[in-house]
């Protein structure tokens, strides 16, 4: 599958997550989307660097300012099982707005044309690192890192397309 | 899938009373009491924890089996996830506050694996506090486990493919003591309690 690009219709898919109550819940991304506009962003594993110290971070923090611009919700997800990514959601105690949200089998992340093989690191099958700004399920968007960097996909990018 | 049901199924008729005065062998696995942990995964490695940058001072380096069991007395549990509810709770616990009591039954080292990246098993195992005591290694891709016949398909809980939760008493790579709960979600036979006086 090649890469997801701008112009492209959003693929459907199933995400995982634990809700405010603690209960695991499994839903569609086009449920997620659909008739909003959000951004979608990948990152190549919990509990890595680049991810826990600038990609995540980034989004967090700007979260008000991408909502003030129209923004309705802002998803992460990565190549992880729900459990993993609760507990790493946890490790952001300021965080209000950023969904985290589990691929674990990586068929979402395959159906985006972003999966990535990491299994010389010891982590397999993941993402790419990535930001897209999606429209009512239309990409308008798509910033994809090359391997593990962190140069396009942040939230400044974003910002500065709104 | 159909053979880990009729595991299941098998490991019905023992009562937890007669798993936990005497090691199970199971006569269809590969894994059995008596049985060679290194020679039934040749060519397997595991992720010991750490941190990213560790691994990549450590340029993604993999730990043989041979390392960790030949010439050692080990204890090695494995579970199906980190960050996972009876894994967190009464698993790891049960092994990192008895880890005096092993030491002094003259353990080794006292080891945790599931299937999961070693990054993640790290993290994990400083939330939980208990790097100091037991020694965390990830079996990323599950090779460990399937080599074993300890893999179990947990897709419908939402974890894909990990392990059984199981316990073992190796010395020199030779099993001594094998548990492994009839369904992962119970923790009968494969805490630390229960393998201290099989030792």
């Amino acid at each position: 599958m090649a890469p997801i690009a701008v112009g492209d219709a959003l693929p459907d898919g199933t995400l995982a997550w634990f809700d405010e109550n603690d209960q695991l819940q499994q839903g569609s991304v086009h449920s997620l989307a659909a008739g909003k506009k959000v951004i979608l962003f990948g990152v190549p594993g919990a509990f890595t660097p680049t991810c826990s110290m600038k990609h995540v971070p980034g989004f967090i923090e700007s979260a008000e300012e991408l909502k003030s611009k129209g923004v309705d919700e802002i998803l992460l997800i990565s190549v992880n099982d729900p459990f993993v990514m609760k507990a790493w959601a946890k490790t952001y105690s300021d965080n209000k707005h950023v969904k985290f949200l589990a691929d674990g089998s990586a068929s979402y992340t395959r159906a985006l044309g972003l999966e990535l093989d990491l299994s010389e690191k010891g982590l397999g099958i993941r993402s790419r690192r990535f930001a897209l700004l999606v429209d009512n399920l239309v990409v308008k968007v798509a910033n994809i890192e090359e391997g593990g960097a962190f140069t396009i996909s942040g939230a400044e990018e974003i910002l500065k397309a709104l | 899938m159909a053979s880990v049901l009729l595991r299941a199924k098998r490991a019905g008729g023992f009562s937890s009373a007669m798993a936990a005065t005497a090691a199970i062998s199971r006569a269809f696995a590969s894994l059995s009491v008596g049985s060679d942990i290194i020679s039934a995964a040749p060519n397997v490695a595991l992720q010991k924890a750490r941190t990213w940058d560790e691994g990549i001072a450590s340029k993604f380096s993999t730990t043989p089996l041979k390392d960790i069991f030949q010439g050692k007395k080990v204890v090695i549990f494995g579970l199906p996830g980190a960050y996972t509810g009876v894994c967190s709770a009464q698993h790891v616990p049960s092994y990192r506050n008895n880890i005096e009591k092993f030491k002094s039954k003259g353990i080794d080292s006292v080891i945790c694996v599931a299937v999961n990246d070693p990054y993640v098993m790290n993290g994990w195992a400083e939330k939980l506090q208990a790097k100091e005591a037991i020694e965390f290694y990830g079996d990323f891709d599950g090779s460990f486990h399937k080599s074993l016949e300890l893999d179990l398909d947990l897709s419908a809980g939402l974890l894909g493919h990990r392990s059984q939760r199981w316990s073992a008493y190796v010395v020199d790579g030779k099993i001594k003591v094998l548990n492994v709960e009839k369904v992962p979600s119970e923790f009968k036979v494969s805490g630390g309690e229960v393998i201290l006086d099989q030792i």
